[in-house]
């Protein structure tokens, strides 16, 4: 496996990229389930991991697009018909806008509490916008529903590498794993 | 007779009024009080809204200057009315039981260049401790200027029972700043 893309196949970077943030979302999940369940000072060090595990998607997001903008990515299989290319891409870069505006939503929901974001206690992100109440309700909904909006693409998006993979037996699921890729089954 | 009395009774009121450190008035609406605090690593800053300062300051006249701040600890604002109401609490400030925060500093050290330290005492949950201050004195036409800072442990004054004993994550540090305006 190359660093960079190749045409058939993802490379190292953009491999980790992917799953290094697949691991992280799947622990907010269960970090944001956890605090629903806590009181008082005990939500504390758990929504402060969350906000530190979110920032952390944040940066890797920006580095990932990036990488995305300057790397070409292997095109999909010539036989794919047009209705699914619209639903990959639409679907694709509304998991990249995602990675984005949720943990922004997430920072200025904490900056319009005047509860400052720290980054695993080493340094603390600027807050946004002024305290204000009724802005933080916003981004606090907002910010829980695109988590649900994310939820459900990936859903959609793990189904359909699982179609191409065990019902068209094609390389599309293999090309983002560190695996040799099968020659065409046609 | 009656001259030599005027005299030696103006001359004792001007030596008593040279002698005394300059009373001051605090301008409230200019004025500011405020704590920061430390959560899960990141610092917040929350203000006092309601204080009296009596001060008494004469950089000529340090012995005979003092400070005399009673805090209004039900005015806290964090700017976060969950959080406020926690502060408030008996695990923390209890208002209910001690509503009032006091603050005497009497003795006074001249730095240089406009910079003071003072040692006072803090009461806080009926708890006595020493507090030190830094602070400048900035003399100017629209009036004086205090501003300083004092850091405490909260824990220190009991500031933190039952679960909040506990450092890890709101910290026992907190750092106490001012900015008053004073007139004459």
């Amino acid at each position: 496996m190359h660093v960079k893309n190749s045409e058939t196949q993802y490379g190292a970077v953009a491999q980790l990229f992917h799953w290094i943030i697949v691991g992280l979302i799947v622990t907010q999940f269960i970090l944001a389930n956890k605090v629903e369940d806590l009181q008082g000072l005990a939500k504390i060090p758990t929504l402060a991991l969350h906000k530190s595990v979110g920032m952390t998607i944040f940066g890797l997001a920006i580095l990932r697009l990036l990488w995305r903008l300057a790397n070409p990515v292997p095109p999909m299989p010539s036989d794919t018909p047009p209705w699914q290319r619209v639903a990959a891409h639409v679907s694709h870069w509304a998991l990249y806008g995602l990675l984005f505006i949720i943990p922004l939503f997430g920072w200025l929901m904490s900056s319009a509490r005047n509860f400052p974001v720290s980054w695993f206690k080493l340094f603390t992100f600027p807050d946004l916008i002024a305290p204000n109440r009724p802005a933080y309700e916003f981004f606090h909904e907002a910010h829980e529903l695109l988590a649900a909006t994310l939820f459900y693409i990936a859903i959609v998006h793990i189904a359909a590498a699982l179609k191409h993979h065990f019902i068209d037996r094609d390389n599309v699921l293999r090309r983002m794993l560190p695996v040799k890729l099968k020659p065409p089954a046609n | 007779m009656r001259n030599k009395f005027t005299s030696l009774l103006a001359l004792t009121l001007a030596f008593g009024i040279a002698v005394a450190a300059t009373q001051w008035t605090l301008q409230p609406k200019q004025s500011k009080l405020t704590f920061v605090a430390n959560q899960a690593g990141a610092p917040f800053e929350a203000v006092f809204e309601k204080f009296t300062a009596d001060i008494k300051f004469d950089p000529k006249d340090l012995a005979g200057s003092r400070f005399d701040v009673k805090i209004d600890l039900n005015s806290v604002n964090s700017s976060d009315g969950e959080r406020d109401d926690t502060v408030k609490g008996p695990d923390l400030f209890a208002v209910k039981q001690w509503p009032t925060g006091h603050y005497v500093a009497d003795k006074f050290t001249d730095k240089g260049a406009g910079k003071f330290s003072a040692t006072g005492k803090l009461t806080l949950r009926n708890v006595t401790k020493d507090v030190p201050l830094e602070f400048t004195f900035e003399d100017g036409k629209d009036g004086a200027w205090l501003k300083g800072s004092a850091s405490l442990k909260r824990l220190d004054f009991g500031v933190g029972q039952g679960e909040w004993k506990d450092t890890s994550s709101v910290a026992n540090d907190v750092k106490v700043k001012f900015a008053l305006l004073l007139k004459k």
